[in-house]
């Protein structure tokens, strides 16, 4: 016969109460990270404190949050992920289980998120919406192709590190994949340069956490390429929410683990029918204006 | 008779085609209980079965009244646990306060003031007290075991689990966690795996010896100890009729084992002779720290 002891540590409050001081104590982790510091600071001098005048095209310039707010945010939380491996003997047998611990580290992507956010908001205050920079798309397309390549990314990025970090060993991954995901989308982007009435070009670029959706030609005028501006950013929710399960699968296990498998299927056929949306939609053919 | 607050019943671990551990049956109470055995005889597997960082590949664990498979009562298990491994590893940057208060964090304290009480009392009994801000890389390995013993304390929990704890730290230390555990065992089940005899012998009540993954001695300190009487005796050489000899501190041979002549100096036995005389008396088996052969 066994007894069970009932004392423990005082002022213990179990539940959404640790969680959410584990999801600000990473946070915290997150804006005091070199990398993430430095990505912030970038953006801001690009955006606020650098030269904004003579803007002739929106391509040069919205990239930059994706690149650093989602590229260096993803190394930044691949770090934090993988910065308490080596403790994982002790923060193992805590009573905080791991995909609790995931899901804190992915609350920490709000803050790239609400930077994107701001980013977005200087975005449109430097090139307004009304400009004819953005090319033949209607207000809400445009809308929707700045929160697809400044917002979206500046999340996803940060969730996709974490899911790196809970899954993958090796300490440059991140970087390796940041590198893979700027060669694909310039590849794709050279491509619906020579091929931009191809479909299939079209979601080879759409096949991507990031993809122009214009380009500024040499005579002045905008090209304004195939597809959904709007289910793009279905797509990458999608994308985001795969990035989320699939980190809070590391260490799941009974019924959570299978109700994470079931919503990974969701989220994945969801992905994809959003994915084929997106490359059916919007225009059929390239528009120059 | 006292309630078990821990019971393994035919418990084994194998990793592979390697056995760890083999028919273990163990019933831990409040107290501190010793383990002692030779490197690979299975004791750090059978500290992470009890800590519920390992499963068992067979047989059955209780902590608590609780089975550590059942996901739910594992969390009830992990929330009156504290767990000290054989190695740790520090996240870059982090100071010795900011790591125990992690932990702590993570042991469901989400309170900050009386966490960081929590964690200011728990460094102060390690005697880090000073050394709170100072980041853990720069500390000395016994500092940093002193670091990971300090979160497994958090809480006082009712379970502790140290897997060599005193590995490392100077004297001085060594004896002020003694009387830390020595409390703490007054209500707490305390198990401590350690290659330092005379920690064993200066804290438990209880020795357990594993050799090769099964339990080859299990009862009480001074019953072990007491086997070695009348087998331990000093000379000025080394004697060929014992099983063992070394030099002590007075440059005299102590000789265990085997048969004494006539005549000679008989000591009191330690828990380190006793072990070396269990283990057959020989110091090839197992590099006992202080051993000289």
């Amino acid at each position: 016969m066994t007894a069970t002891l009932t004392f423990g540590p005082p002022a213990t409050s179990p539940g959404r109460a640790t969680f959410t001081a584990l999801a600000i104590r990473e946070t915290r982790r997150l804006v005091l990270n070199p990398v993430f510091l430095f990505a912030v600071a970038f953006i801001t001098f690009v955006l606020w404190a650098g030269p904004d005048a003579g803007q002739t095209e929106i391509d040069t310039a919205n990239p930059y949050p994706a690149i650093f707010l989602g590229g260096f945010g993803m190394m930044a939380t691949y770090w934090l992920t993988r910065s308490m491996r080596a403790s994982e003997p002790v923060v193992g047998v805590t009573p905080v289980t791991q995909p609790v611990r995931t899901a804190a580290l992915c609350a920490v992507a709000i803050v790239p998120f609400g930077c994107g956010c701001l980013a977005l908001l200087r975005f449109v205050q430097l090139i307004p919406v009304s400009s004819p920079l953005y090319g033949a798309f209607s207000p809400s397309a445009r809308v929707a192709v700045l929160v697809g390549q400044i917002v979206i990314p500046a999340l996803g990025g940060p969730l996709l590190g974490v899911a790196l970090g809970r899954w993958v060993r090796f300490p440059g991954a991140a970087f390796v994949l940041f590198l893979l995901l700027y060669g694909w989308v310039s590849v794709v982007t050279i491509l619906s340069m020579s091929h931009a009435n191809s479909a299939l070009v079209a979601v080879l670029r759409l096949f991507a956490p990031f993809a122009f959706f214009s380009l500024h030609n040499d005579a002045g005028g905008v090209t304004a390429w195939r597809g959904s501006p709007w289910f793009f950013i279905g797509w990458q929710l999608a994308l985001c929410a795969i990035a989320v399960l699939v980190a809070l699968l590391r260490g799941a296990e009974g019924r959570v683990r299978t109700r994470i498998i079931r919503a990974l299927g969701i989220a994945g056929v969801a992905a994809l029918i959003l994915l084929v949306l997106a490359a059916l939609g919007g225009f059929t053919h390239p528009l120059t204006a | 008779m006292a309630t078990a607050s821990i019971s393994l019943r035919d418990v084994g671990r194998t990793f592979g085609a390697t056995r760890a551990l083999a028919g273990v049956d163990l019933d831990l109470r409040p107290g501190v209980t010793g383990l002692l055995g030779p490197n690979g005889a299975g004791k750090t597997t059978l500290l992470r079965l009890l800590a519920t960082a390992l499963p068992p590949s067979q047989g059955q664990v209780r902590v608590l009244g609780l089975d550590p498979e059942v996901p739910a009562e594992r969390t009830g298990i992990r929330r009156q646990l504290g767990y000290q491994p054989q190695e740790v590893g520090f996240p870059r940057g982090f100071t010795a306060f900011a790591f125990v208060d992690y932990i702590a964090l993570l042991k469901e304290w989400t309170q900050p003031a009386a966490r960081h009480a929590e964690v200011r009392r728990v460094l102060d009994l390690v005697g880090l007290s000073d050394l709170g801000a100072k980041r853990i890389r720069a500390m000395s390995g016994g500092q940093r075991r002193r670091v990971s013993l300090a979160q497994a304390l958090l809480g006082s929990p009712a379970v502790l689990i140290l897997d060599e704890p005193t590995t490392g730290v100077d004297p001085e230390q060594r004896v002020v966690l003694r009387a830390v555990l020595a409390e703490l065992a007054r209500t707490s089940v305390v198990v401590l795996s350690t290659h330092q005899t005379e920690d064993v012998a200066a804290l438990c009540e209880r020795v357990i010896v594993l050799d090769r993954g099964r339990v080859r001695y299990d009862g009480p300190v001074t019953e072990l100890t007491g086997q070695a009487a009348g087998r331990v005796w000093l000379a000025d050489e080394p004697d060929p009729a014992a099983s063992i000899s070394w030099r002590t501190g007075t440059g005299r041979y102590r000789n265990v084992g085997g048969r004494a002549r006539d005549g000679v100096e008989h000591v009191e036995p330690s828990l380190e002779d006793a072990y070396l005389l269990l283990r057959g008396g020989s110091p090839e088996h197992e590099p006992a720290q202080g051993v000289a052969s």
